[in-house]
């Protein structure tokens, strides 16, 4: 057992407490350098979380200051909001075809890269660079302008607007997504990196094709860094809202087909002025996600492997 | 003292910190008091045409009001509408704003704009139309002014229609007889006849008073079933599916702006719109449009109705309501301002100018004043103004109306989903 073993670098507890100023001052410097974050977890988080919790018992519709309704909010949501339904379906169809889309093409791509000779860091770079930009709008925007009517796709390919075809235009916002693998690239490059080549020399001597060499070294000495990447998208993924604004123009259309669960949102909070209603969507929105991630922490155990469990 | 630095620089730390929090927080009316000068801020939403004409007469405004900085900014009507809610929730409301029939009674009862009668001494009402000037009255208080009274017209290409053999729309034609000319349009040319009015609850208001009911009672609750809306909804998926109108990939598009329309982007030959918008056709129309009646009921009941179009409001909290006053009372009243915004907003409210300026309307302006003189006392009085959700029940309008056009509900599941939603909306 090495890895339950913290490095003992603090000295014995008698001869700090000479030399050392009492407990109290050291902390409280601590707390000064860390006010300024301290500060705006509190303020620009909590605080608005506190706020957030409190509305979603409320009517509040930003003209008029909020009454109680107790759990109306969350009844209105459940029994009789059927564009709700709608958005959860957008939501999850999105989560289950851009995640994995996205993974797979990351680890394709770190693959490649892996054994790249020459020119690895810039078309390390190169790959990340859409990770960058794929969060703004401008990019969203560009996307909009490729898929629409009379766009690059629809004049290569005769296809229409798929910005304007139910079904089509869930695909586009996905492939926006799936584009910026950048970030789950770079982890999977890191990862692969740290695989010790002599499992691969060994399994070579063994007579083990490329193909059998994936499957049996590579993906589960890097099962950690895939499921690290799988929970990390699929959080993002769930709270996907510029795109999807971008592309349907603020809709989330045609039809409520990419109408996300962010998206309606805020379209609850600011078009429609139900800031009380938004409050608790978001709230369920939290505690969803909050179940996703347990659930795949607990699935976790049976096949993400741990090099360092090996040894027991 | 190696301590003594830490501690110094511990200080210096927190002081910058609080300096980065408090410059987040300077005054705002710092910014509204450049130079001397009292600086408002007027938004209005509407497209370039528009934004040029008001932009020169707050030049004028400028000019004649040495002291005074108008800043302006406009978007389109679904944009705006977001933005200034968030504003006005924010308590940073611009000065002078243009307000739509269906946000007063949210805007005035959540306290965000001023009782305009407290500023009587420089805005001047004497001269408005007393029942256009009502409307804008929220539990006796005038909190905001109309600039003009509009009215729902079928803009069509004028080329299109004649080619198609179709006669000029006389008032009082019937639903029955627009859906002919839109099957009509449609054969001969290949083209759909007009935008799917299906998603409009403008021009489902207008059915629907055609029928003698209204859209919303005077208890503010729903004035149609379930029934009304889907039958309303049947009768233009049948076009749709026919080809008549426009498919659900143009529908869908609609955002307010002429642009978007399929008539603006050259894709059907007519649209169901408000009057004064109607003039951002003369650029993508080289043709030449025409403005007609909306059809009535199949006995002859007009549908349509003279709705003041936009108002100006007053921010309850701006810091120069006396000046923010000035402004509207100059948009208002001002000859020379109405010579130079025409019939941009609509008909002027203020009868004096109205009558000077008929003369010297122009162009489109003066297609709009003759357009209304057609209609002009056969029309029946507008409703009272919607309820707050009104402004929400719009966009869910369109996007119900969506699940139809795009084939995933049938007119009557759609129609119960909108009536599901306007009961919750309307309660709260």
């Amino acid at each position: 057992m090495t890895t339950a073993q913290m490095p003992k670098a603090a000295p014995a507890p008698e001869a700090a407490a000479v030399r050392k100023p009492p407990r109290r001052r050291r902390e409280g410097a601590a707390w000064v350098f860390l006010s300024p974050w301290v500060l705006g977890a509190c303020v620009l988080t909590l605080l608005p979380m506190a706020v957030s919790l409190y509305l979603s018992f409320t009517d509040y519709d930003l003209f008029n200051s909020p009454n109680w309704v107790g759990l109306r909010n969350y009844t209105q949501m459940f029994t009789e909001d059927p564009r709700y339904w709608r958005s959860v379906v957008a939501t999850l169809t999105y989560v289950v075809i851009a995640v994995p889309l996205q993974l797979a093409l990351a680890l394709i791509v770190a693959l490649a890269l892996k054994n790249m000779k020459r020119g690895k860091g810039f078309y390390r770079s190169a790959f990340y660079a859409p990770s960058l930009l794929g969060a703004s709008m401008s990019i969203a925007l560009v996307w909009r302008a490729i898929f629409n009517d009379g766009g690059t796709i629809d004049n290569l390919f005769g296809t229409g607007g798929w910005v304007f075809k139910p079904g089509w235009a869930l695909l586009a916002v996905a492939l926006l997504t799936v584009w910026q693998f950048g970030a789950p690239m770079v982890i999977f490059l890191a990862g692969l990196q740290q695989i010790p080549g002599e499992l691969y020399e060994a399994a070579e001597v063994d007579g083990a094709g490329r193909w059998r060499q994936f499957l049996s070294i590579t993906v589960p000495m890097l099962s950690p860094v895939i499921f690290f990447n799988l929970v990390l998208q699929t959080i993002q993924a769930f709270q996907v809202f510029t795109p999807a604004f971008a592309i349907s123009a603020g809709k989330g259309g045609p039809a409520d087909s990419t109408l996300f669960y962010t998206l309606y949102l805020y379209d609850r909070g600011f078009v429609a002025s139900h800031m009380g209603y938004a409050s608790a969507m978001a709230w369920v929105l939290l505690i969803v996600i909050g179940v996703v991630t347990a659930v795949l922490f607990r699935t976790s155990r049976s096949w993400v492997f741990y090099a360092s469990e090996g040894d027991r | 003292m190696p301590g003594n630095r830490t501690r110094k620089s511990c200080t210096t730390a927190v002081v910058l910190a609080l300096c980065a929090v408090l410059a987040g927080c300077s005054d705002t009316d710092e910014s509204s008091r450049a130079g001397g000068e009292v600086v408002l801020r007027y938004t209005w939403w509407g497209n370039p045409d528009r934004a040029a004409k008001t932009q020169a007469a707050v030049d004028l405004f400028e000019e004649r009001n040495p002291g005074i900085d108008v800043q302006t900014s406009f978007t389109g009507y679904e944009a705006y509408k977001q933005k200034l809610a968030t504003q006005a929730a924010g308590g940073d409301a611009p000065d002078v704003m243009q307000l739509d029939y269906r946000m007063i009674d949210q805007y005035a009862t959540g306290g965000v704009l001023l009782d305009l009668s407290e500023q009587q001494q420089v805005l001047k009402t004497s001269e408005l139309e007393p029942g256009l000037l009502a409307t804008g009255k929220v539990d006796g208080k005038q909190y905001a002014v109309p600039q003009g009274r509009g009215t729902e017209t079928m803009v069509y290409d004028t080329e299109q229609w004649k080619a198609a053999g179709l006669e000029q729309p006389r008032v009082g034609w019937t639903w029955s007889e627009w859906a002919d000319a839109m099957r009509t349009v449609a054969e001969r040319t290949g083209e759909p006849g007009g935008t799917d009015p299906g998603q409009s609850e403008d021009a489902f208001e207008v059915w629907l008073r055609g029928q003698g009911r209204t859209l919303y009672t005077a208890d503010r609750q729903l004035g149609f079933t379930a029934d009304d809306l889907t039958r309303w909804w049947t009768f233009t998926d049948e076009l749709r599916r026919e080809g008549a109108v426009s498919p659900a990939e143009q529908t869908t598009q609609l955002d307010g702006s002429v642009e978007n329309t399929p008539l603006g982007r050259g894709k059907a030959a007519s649209d169901v719109n408000w009057d004064a918008p109607a003039s951002g056709y003369l650029a993508l129309v080289p043709t030449g449009i025409s403005l007609a009646p909306m059809p009535a009921g199949e006995d002859g009941t007009p549908g349509q109705y003279f709705k003041p179009s936009m108002f100006m409001g007053v921010a309850a909290d701006s810091g120069h309501p006396e000046e923010s006053a000035k402004l509207v009372d100059f948009m208002l009243n001002d000859k020379d301002a109405a010579k130079i915004l025409g019939a941009t907003r609509g008909i002027p409210v203020n009868e004096s100018i109205r009558e000077d300026i008929a003369a010297d309307l122009k162009d489109f302006d003066k297609t709009i004043y003759d357009y209304q003189a057609t209609v002009e006392g056969k029309l029946d009085a507008p409703p009272q103004a919607p309820p707050s959700g009104d402004t929400a029940l719009q966009t869910t309008f369109m996007r119900d109306y969506d699940q139809v056009s795009y084939e995933r509900m049938s007119p009557r599941e759609a129609a119960e989903n909108y009536i599901t939603e306007a009961k919750a909306e309307l309660r709260s």
